[in-house]
């Protein structure tokens, strides 16, 4: 699904920010990424989502080498990856209903099609009552819900998330990773940066931990 | 799409270019206008002006008969007949008003006479039979004073093109700015529509037809202000104040303030070009 071949990372002619990175995500696989503050973590993730190439190394995506990959492919490598971005990154001037339904619409699904779906997945993840809310009246929880919703939508091959329960309290982070587990059942391969010790207990997954910019692995595929 | 930020700033600029632009085409049109009409009035006339005998002994009034007898013998000449006093007055009123001396001037009798369209005329054996008959009798073909007129209305036309395309190009790159601009503000947009593989295709479809119809709607702001202003200038005609002696009248007609849709029109095509061409460039620019 996900292959690292000693991929290094740098902006300009800053200090690497990722070394010779190396590392396979099985399809299906539900991992864990760890490190501390400024360890790599949303690079990384920057790579693997195509927001940035590398400085060097290989990286492969759904079998295809990126490096040979024609540009004019990479949107519809994109529609295969959901992000749940850090900053949530929702779309002002859309309602939450709207902006969940952004990579359906992306996709060219017809609205009277895919109506259903977004308003009960909003619902599953208690914002039912908020479909025509705007960002800004969200909370920071409700924001990182719709943008969670928005990744999950069109069931990507691909999930990846940054920091997703870092605005909501534990009972609805359990709620979220729930979501996800369901999502990985259904053949989703998942990665989640977070720090948060309990979540990556409970799920109980394999653990990756970027040190420096070197990756470590703590616990192996389940 | 949301509003972007100094927009209402933007969309003024906009209106106020339109409205110029639409203003500048007016102009060229009633430039046009006049330069046809100065031409299709004066071509195939012939004024023949008798004049107060001086040199002649021959009467005034039996010179007039004697021209008119040999315009009207005169093949290819479809009409001609003598201007009457009144309409003599008339036609000096402008230059030296209307008062009562005028009248006592010795002012020259005028016959007007029209050339049959497509009949050849041989203007110089018409001239030697016109000085035989009424030896005071000068032709005028109106040659030299319509190749003047045709030559000031082609300048007229020419410099209201020139503005007309300076203006154009004006409002064109206010256009493109001021779409540029707002892509600008947005580019947080373009790059996340781009992060969840919307192809360059739709995320500039996103933004044309936003900015399309921005430029739109400021664009017929603009125009419908200049086609305010040449439909007030019909009124103060139709209200009887007089335009200029010679110079045409500065209102528009009907079928030439349709003309003003199109500033509106190529504001807006403008913006939706200047808005794909922007969103596909920043797009270039990102992974």
């Amino acid at each position: 699904m996900v292959r690292f071949e000693n991929v290094g990372m740098r902006y300009g002619p800053g200090p690497e920010v990722l070394r010779d990175v190396t590392f396979l995500l099985e399809p299906g696989s539900f991992n864990f990424l760890t490190g501390p503050s400024g360890a790599g973590k949303s690079t990384l993730l920057k790579l693997m989502y195509l927001a940035e190439p590398p400085s060097r190394g290989l990286i492969g995506l759904f079998g295809q080498d990126l490096a040979t990959t024609r540009r004019s492919q990479f949107p519809a490598l994109r529609r295969r990856i959901g992000v749940v971005f850090q900053d949530f990154r929702l779309l002002a001037h859309l309602s939450a209903f709207e902006n969940v339904a952004l990579p359906l619409r992306i996709a060219g699904h017809d609205a009277a099609v895919y109506r259903h779906d977004v308003e009960e997945l909003l619902s599953w993840v208690g914002l039912g009552g908020r479909l025509d809310a705007r960002p800004a009246t969200l909370s920071g929880g409700e924001q990182q819900r719709v943008a969670i919703a928005r990744a999950v939508v069109a069931r990507p091959d691909l999930l990846l998330a940054d920091e997703p329960t870092g605005n909501v309290d534990p009972d609805m982070g359990k709620r979220l990773i729930r979501l996800f587990e369901e999502l990985n059942k259904l053949g989703t391969t998942v990665l989640i940066a977070t720090h948060d010790r309990t979540l990556i207990e409970s799920a109980r997954a394999r653990e990756m931990r970027l040190v420096d910019g070197r990756l470590v692995e703590l616990r192996g595929p389940r | 799409m949301p509003r972007d930020k100094g927009a209402g700033s933007l969309d003024v600029v906009i209106a106020v270019m339109a409205c110029l632009a639409a203003l500048a085409l007016g102009a060229s049109l009633i430039a046009e206008r006049a330069a046809v009409s100065w031409n299709t009035g004066l071509a195939g006339r012939i004024t023949v002006q008798i004049l107060p005998p001086e040199k002649s002994s021959m009467p005034l009034v039996q010179q007039v008969k004697a021209a008119l007898s040999v315009l009207r013998d005169t093949p290819g000449i479809a009409h001609a007949a003598q201007l009457s006093d009144q309409e003599t007055v008339e036609l000096v009123r402008p230059w030296l008003g209307a008062d009562a001396l005028v009248s006592e001037l010795p002012l020259p009798r005028l016959i007007d006479a029209t050339i049959a369209p497509g009949t050849p005329v041989d203007l110089e054996s018409i001239r030697q039979r016109l000085k035989a008959a009424a030896p005071d009798s000068v032709l005028d073909d109106h040659t030299r004073w319509l190749s003047r007129l045709r030559a000031v209305a082609q300048g007229i036309i020419w410099s209201a093109y020139g503005v007309l395309a300076l203006i154009a190009l004006a409002t064109a790159s206010t256009v493109s700015f001021a779409t540029r601009a707002g892509l600008e503000a947005h580019h947080d947009i373009v790059e996340l529509l781009h992060q969840m593989g919307a192809k360059a295709g739709f995320i500039a479809r996103a933004f044309e037809w936003h900015y399309f119809l921005a430029a739109l709607i400021a664009g017929a702001i603009g125009a419908a202000l200049a086609a305010a202003f040449y439909v007030a200038s019909s009124g103060l005609e139709f209200a009887g104040i007089e335009a200029v002696p010679f110079l045409p009248p500065l209102g528009l007609h009907l079928s030439e303030l349709g003309w003003l849709t199109t500033v509106p029109v190529a504001a807006s095509w403008i913006a939706l070009i200047t808005a794909r061409l922007s969103v596909l460039a920043a797009l270039r620019r990102i992974y």
